[in-house]
């Protein structure tokens, strides 16, 4: 049980990586910059979602809990037992950051690769001759 | 097939197997082990815990609490990212307005209608997920996210002048994205202002009752626990975030004729 859930994590983490080495290849090799924007965006959600996967922990009594607390904690040992089963909550609140970021540059890209389509008629680099 | 390519795809692939196998053999610690970081448990023990309050937030939501207090002043740089990129566009499209009488017809009478129904149960939903962004999953950033699509929904199929009609112009959105930045602003200094008014000492972005401190925000609202600062950061938020991110659709949704002088067409024809 504890092997197979093992094998099956680590076929999980080699597919993020290579989910994130092609599409760093689309952001290299492809001549048109939508394109090129539109691997850029895969790569940072394949990593925010690799940074919260790392974030995942199991539990002895199976699944883990969100980390968010049902009711207020009526005693210490309400605490103990969340803090037992939560998940880790630092690289939710790391990839919320990082989407936030991500977001503005994504807006900015966009306005900038609509002004060069219509500047220059095309959004691919090796047509255009400065 | 150029030799660029080969070499960029050759690379690739190196980097993807190099990656994966430090990954999985424990280059980043163990993945999905039964022990938590020790600082993951330092946070999941601390986010509400009236037993040690001067290291609480006391907010039932871990995210929330790591997000706006433990490291609020990240946050509010983060915000202000966001709103640099913001005013970056507005200098990329400086000049264009929106121009009356282009083509303000929108969509067709079945997407409006459609479009009346489900605009506000987007905002309520949106408005729900960021007023308790202190209780649930959620926050001021997705709920204003949310919103921001309801927004944009319209904008889109009432044409974009039906908003400027309305009163939302662009400098009208830029003046609503600065004063939830501002409103964040006053929250995190407000107790230290406090402080220094009625004597004693205060931290910036300071939540519930500290070391040294014995100001606090208040920590219920009738018979639920409210977070201290963490509800109104949340509703500065999602202010700050509907504004902006409307700005920076509409944008993007400007027509050929009001670019025209931006992109200065005229001298390459």
């Amino acid at each position: 049980m504890s092997d197979s859930l093992l094998l099956l994590f680590a076929t999980i983490v080699v597919a993020f990586v290579i989910n994130m080495a092609i599409s760093l290849y689309g952001v290299f090799a492809k001549p048109s910059l939508v394109k090129k924007f539109i691997a850029l965006t895969i790569f940072s959600d394949s990593i925010n979602s690799f940074a919260i996967l790392i974030g995942f922990r199991r539990t002895a009594l199976g699944h883990p809990s969100i980390a968010v607390l049902p009711s207020p904690p009526q005693s210490s040992k309400d605490l103990e037992g969340f803090v037992k089963t939560a998940v880790d909550p630092l690289p939710q609140a790391l990839v919320l950051t990082a989407i936030v970021i991500g977001l503005a540059v994504n807006m900015f890209l966009v306005g900038l690769i609509m002004l060069y389509r219509r500047y220059y008629g095309t959004t691919n680099i090796k047509k255009v001759r400065i | 097939m150029k030799l660029s390519d080969v070499v960029i795809g050759v690379s690739m692939t190196m980097l993807a197997v190099l990656i994966s196998y430090l990954m999985v053999y424990g280059g980043l610690g163990p993945i999905a082990s039964y022990s938590l970081r020790p600082l993951a448990t330092s946070f999941l023990n601390y986010t509400y815990n009236p037993w040690n309050a001067v290291y609480s937030a006391l907010s039932p939501e871990a995210v929330t609490a790591i997000v706006w207090d433990f490291r609020g002043l990240d946050t509010y740089f983060e915000t202000s990212v966001l709103f640099i990129a913001i005013v970056g566009l507005v200098a990329l499209f400086r000049g264009a307005g929106i121009a009356q009488g282009i083509s303000s017809r929108g969509l067709s009478i079945i997407v409006k209608t459609s479009t009346k129904i489900v605009a506000p149960l987007i905002l309520v939903a949106g408005a729900s997920l960021a007023f308790h962004g202190h209780l649930s999953p959620g926050g001021g950033f997705q709920g204003g996210s949310f919103m921001a699509v309801a927004m944009v929904l319209i904008a889109i199929t009432f044409s974009i002048e039906f908003l400027h009609q309305k009163g939302l112009s662009l400098s009208t959105l830029l003046t609503i994205r600065c004063v939830g930045l501002l409103a964040i602003a006053v929250v995190s200094v407000y107790l230290l202002i406090k402080a220094m008014l009625l004597g004693g000492s205060a931290y910036i972005f300071q939540n519930m009752i500290r070391m040294n401190s014995s100001y606090s925000m208040p920590s219920w609202f009738i018979d639920r626990p409210l977070g201290g600062t963490l509800f109104f950061f949340n509703l500065s938020e999602s202010i700050a975030v509907i504004g902006g991110l409307t700005l920076g659709a509409i944008l993007l949704l400007l027509r050929e004729e009001e670019l025209r002088a931006v992109i200065g067409g005229e001298e390459r024809e």
